[in-house]
């Protein structure tokens, strides 16, 4: 197979953003490829939708694509910049969400077969863990997920959220406390043993 | 605290399942994130022309319309010096006299003038 070589390997991420801003098409192509697995993860991840995931991307990269120009060398990673984006932006549907009908609903298995059933099981998990999340208070909700769900840091954290570590760790704590008392309720109904 | 436990087992479970979850970008989303990747065009301030003396009179005068009136004006008084109208004529006549001489001296003063001047 004939790989084309990448002509940014090893360039950062800020660097080809200013690319881009400074005319480059390619760079913007690259940093595409690079950056949207990523953010379309998390997005999926808190909101447990492809679709909605999917838009929070979009919205994500096109909210980049405009910061481009402005973007400061040296004062914020890009990725830090699209995980807080990114966060903010899935809290946002979170929020329209509370006391409303989950969108993606789970349907009934077609039929029996173990790996349609664990499927199903995963998706109803993935689902009440982002039902759980929406009934958190924004802040704890980024938090738990930035920490739990991404696997960061909390010094990484605190620059994605702007606030120090100790908070970070106050909101992670009390965040995740939460949730375990939400979900308590639903073992069964996931597949957990209640005892 | 037993229950805790399991709960946070639960817990830790789902995140576990949650951070393997790796989904792949639709080549559909790939398109229209590149669609929209489009170099923002600086904001173009309109560029100033110098105002001219003429426009500046111009607007100082309130315009093209103020000013084709004031023309309109002083064609129609300058018309009415070289050519007046025989309504206009005959009234300066009847007002002034056929003919209006005027002095900035006085008699007395020409008399005086005059016999310096003969001695």
């Amino acid at each position: 197979m004939n790989v084309t070589p990448d002509p940014f390997a090893g360039a950062p991420d800020e660097a080809l953003l200013i690319a881009f801003a400074n005319g480059d098409a390619q760079a913007a192509h690259a940093l595409t490829v690079r950056l949207l697995p990523r953010v379309v993860a998390q997005a999926t991840r808190m909101l447990a939708n492809a679709a909605e995931a999917e838009d929070v991307a979009q919205e994500a990269m096109i909210r980049l694509w405009r910061q481009a120009p402005e973007w400061r060398q040296g004062e914020a990673l890009v990725t830090t910049w699209l995980y807080r984006v990114t966060a903010n932006l899935c809290t946002d549907i979170l929020r329209k969400r509370r006391g409303g009908v989950s969108l993606d609903q789970v349907d009934e298995p077609a039929d029996g077969t173990p790996s349609v059933t664990e499927q199903l099981q995963t998706k109803a998990r993935m689902q009440a863990l982002s039902d759980a999340l929406a009934a958190l208070p924004e802040r704890q909700a980024q938090a738990v997920a930035l920490r739990h769900l991404e696997g960061l840091s909390n010094p990484e954290i605190a620059q994605i959220m702007d606030i120090s570590v100790r908070s970070v760790e106050s909101l992670t704590a009390r965040g995740k406390r939460a949730l375990a008392d939400i979900m308590s309720g639903r073992k069964a109904e996931l597949g957990y043993d209640d005892d | 605290m037993m229950m805790t436990d399991h709960n946070d087992d639960m817990l830790e479970d789902i995140f576990a399942q949650a951070r393997s979850i790796a989904p792949r970008p639709s080549d559909d989303l790939m398109a229209r994130v590149l669609a929209e990747a489009v170099i923002p065009q600086a904001p173009v301030t309109a560029r100033v022309a110098p105002r001219s003396l003429t426009e500046r009179v111009m607007d100082l005068l309130g315009g093209w319309p103020a000013v084709s009136g004031l023309v309109t004006a002083t064609c129609a008084g300058i018309w009415f010096g070289v050519a007046p109208p025989a309504a206009v004529q005959d009234y300066a006549a009847a007002y002034f006299g056929d003919e209006v001489s005027m002095s900035i001296f006085s008699e007395d003063t020409l008399y005086v003038a005059g016999d310096f001047i003969d001695g």
